[in-house]
């Protein structure tokens, strides 16, 4: 039974599947976040439920079956999974993040830290990266299953110290801005093995069936080695801007105060 | 086709009576246990040219394919990374090199279809095609299991061995890689297979 994307080895067809795993994850995400993560007014439920299509887009097919055969869908998965999702996912659950207290407050608190995010962030992007594990998950269901799931883990990681609420954050805006920049640098690695390396670095990806003529192996690692720069690093710059404007604004908004 | 290449590839490992592949020394393909030697078949350039295999290539470093432009997985991917690594030899390396590809679906791989497809890998990939009592007579001298098509109806697959015969210069075969050579291990194979079978 196919409940999860995963590389297959079968020729590469357009034809639309069905992946239930899929659906019962975000439907499982949906439903705790409804009985556990919501609060009453504000933007948070819309924020999660961004976060969810995002996720949908990056799991479900047509991206999601890609990823089975194209080093560059893979990649794109990645962006939308570890780097856009998270943020709109705890912007959902910021609120209620804010009213924790005792134990809970204390670990989120901690995980706001820029060492703990940035140590568990780039485990498991350099981590999930090595062709090795890759090449050895990717090819069933529950080890793609897992991929994902670490990925999702990384980007909440990631970006909790830049979307925790106040009483949890520990980094002032500029320090939270130069964080985020700080995070996009180890990207680089895998990046540049993907794009200059002389051979194509998986397994899996060279030798899948091909989804398009002419899309050769190694164009498909080099796309992917730049996505994750170039589409991957302005989603957080997006967030450093967000940060900035916020800052500015209630620098302003300060400034107006006193002047009053 | 994977299925069938791996049954090919457990049937030369167990003629080996080790239990398991042998590399050919640091060969990535594998040893065949006794040298083949280059086989004799006649069959058609894409042009309508006879082309006599044997002669043609006699002396020659020759990678012998056969496939088809319908195949959805191994084709692709061995014209794939076996040119995206005669791409990056030396012009006098490549001039020791020939890689022919015979079609296994003689109807559908006209010249028309099967020139392009090649040329997108490599333009100097020689093509050849025949009748289906030719290319059964020139897989059966190869030594490789003869293609057959499955049932389907104007989309069929055609089921044929997936492996990369290699003749050496000394018109010997001696190696035989298997689908999946990765462009890595063609790349560090070439040059090897060019200098220790000798020849030119």
């Amino acid at each position: 039974m196919t409940w999860w994307c995963a590389a297959t080895g079968q020729p590469w067809s357009w034809a639309w599947r069905a992946y239930p795993g899929v659906w019962l994850f975000l439907a499982g995400l949906a439903l705790l976040y409804w009985r556990f993560g919501r609060t009453t007014g504000g933007p948070g439920a819309r924020w999660f439920g961004a976060g969810l299509v995002i996720l949908w887009l990056a799991l479900d097919w047509p991206l999601g079956a890609l990823g089975g055969y194209l080093a560059s869908a893979h990649a794109g998965q990645f962006i939308l999974i570890a780097l856009a999702a998270p943020p709109l996912l705890l912007l959902g659950l910021r609120d209620r993040a804010g009213r924790s207290t005792g134990a809970v407050a204390r670990s989120l608190r901690g995980m706001a830290g820029p060492v703990p995010a940035f140590l568990g962030y780039n485990v498991i992007m350099l981590g999930t990266h090595v062709p090795e594990v890759v090449d050895g998950l990717m090819v069933s269901q529950f080890g793609s299953f897992v991929i994902d799931l670490l990925w999702l883990a990384g980007g909440l990681m990631l970006w909790w110290p830049a979307v925790a609420p106040a009483p949890l954050r520990r980094l002032s805006p500029p320090l939270t801005m130069a964080y985020l920049f700080v995070q996009t640098i180890p990207a680089i690695f895998p990046a540049a093995f993907l794009v200059f390396a002389d051979f194509p670095l998986y397994r899996l990806y060279e030798l899948a069936p091909r989804v398009s003529d002419g899309y050769t192996p190694q164009y498909d690692h080099q796309v992917a080695g730049l996505l994750m720069k170039i589409v991957g690093d302005p989603v957080v710059w997006i967030g450093i801007a967000v940060v900035f404007f916020r800052w500015a604004n209630a620098e302003r908004r300060k400034d107006l105060a006193t002047t009053q | 086709m994977i299925r069938l290449s791996l049954t090919v590839i457990a049937a030369l490992t167990a003629c080996q009576g080790k239990g398991g592949p042998q590399l050919a020394g640091k060969l990535s393909g594998f040893e065949l246990p006794e040298a083949t030697a280059r086989p004799s078949f006649s069959l058609r350039t894409l042009a309508g040219d006879p082309f006599d295999f044997q002669a043609r290539t006699a002396g020659r470093l020759t990678l012998l394919f056969f496939g088809y432009t319908n195949c959805p997985d191994v084709c692709p991917a061995t014209m794939a990374n076996v040119s995206a690594v005669t791409g990056r030899l030396t012009s006098t390396e490549r001039s020791q090199l020939d890689v022919v590809f015979v079609t296994t679906d003689p109807d559908r791989d006209t010249p028309e279809r099967l020139g392009p497809w090649l040329q997108q890998f490599d333009r100097e990939i020689i093509g050849l095609t025949g009748s289906a009592a030719e290319l059964e007579a020139a897989q059966r001298a190869a030594g490789i299991t003869v293609a057959f098509r499955d049932k389907g109806t104007d989309n069929y697959n055609v089921f044929h061995a997936a492996q990369v015969l290699v003749y050496s210069p000394d018109d010997s075969s001696h190696v035989v890689y298997p689908a999946g050579t990765r462009q890595a291990e063609w790349a560090a194979d070439l040059p090897k297979l060019l200098a220790r079978w000798g020849g030119q």
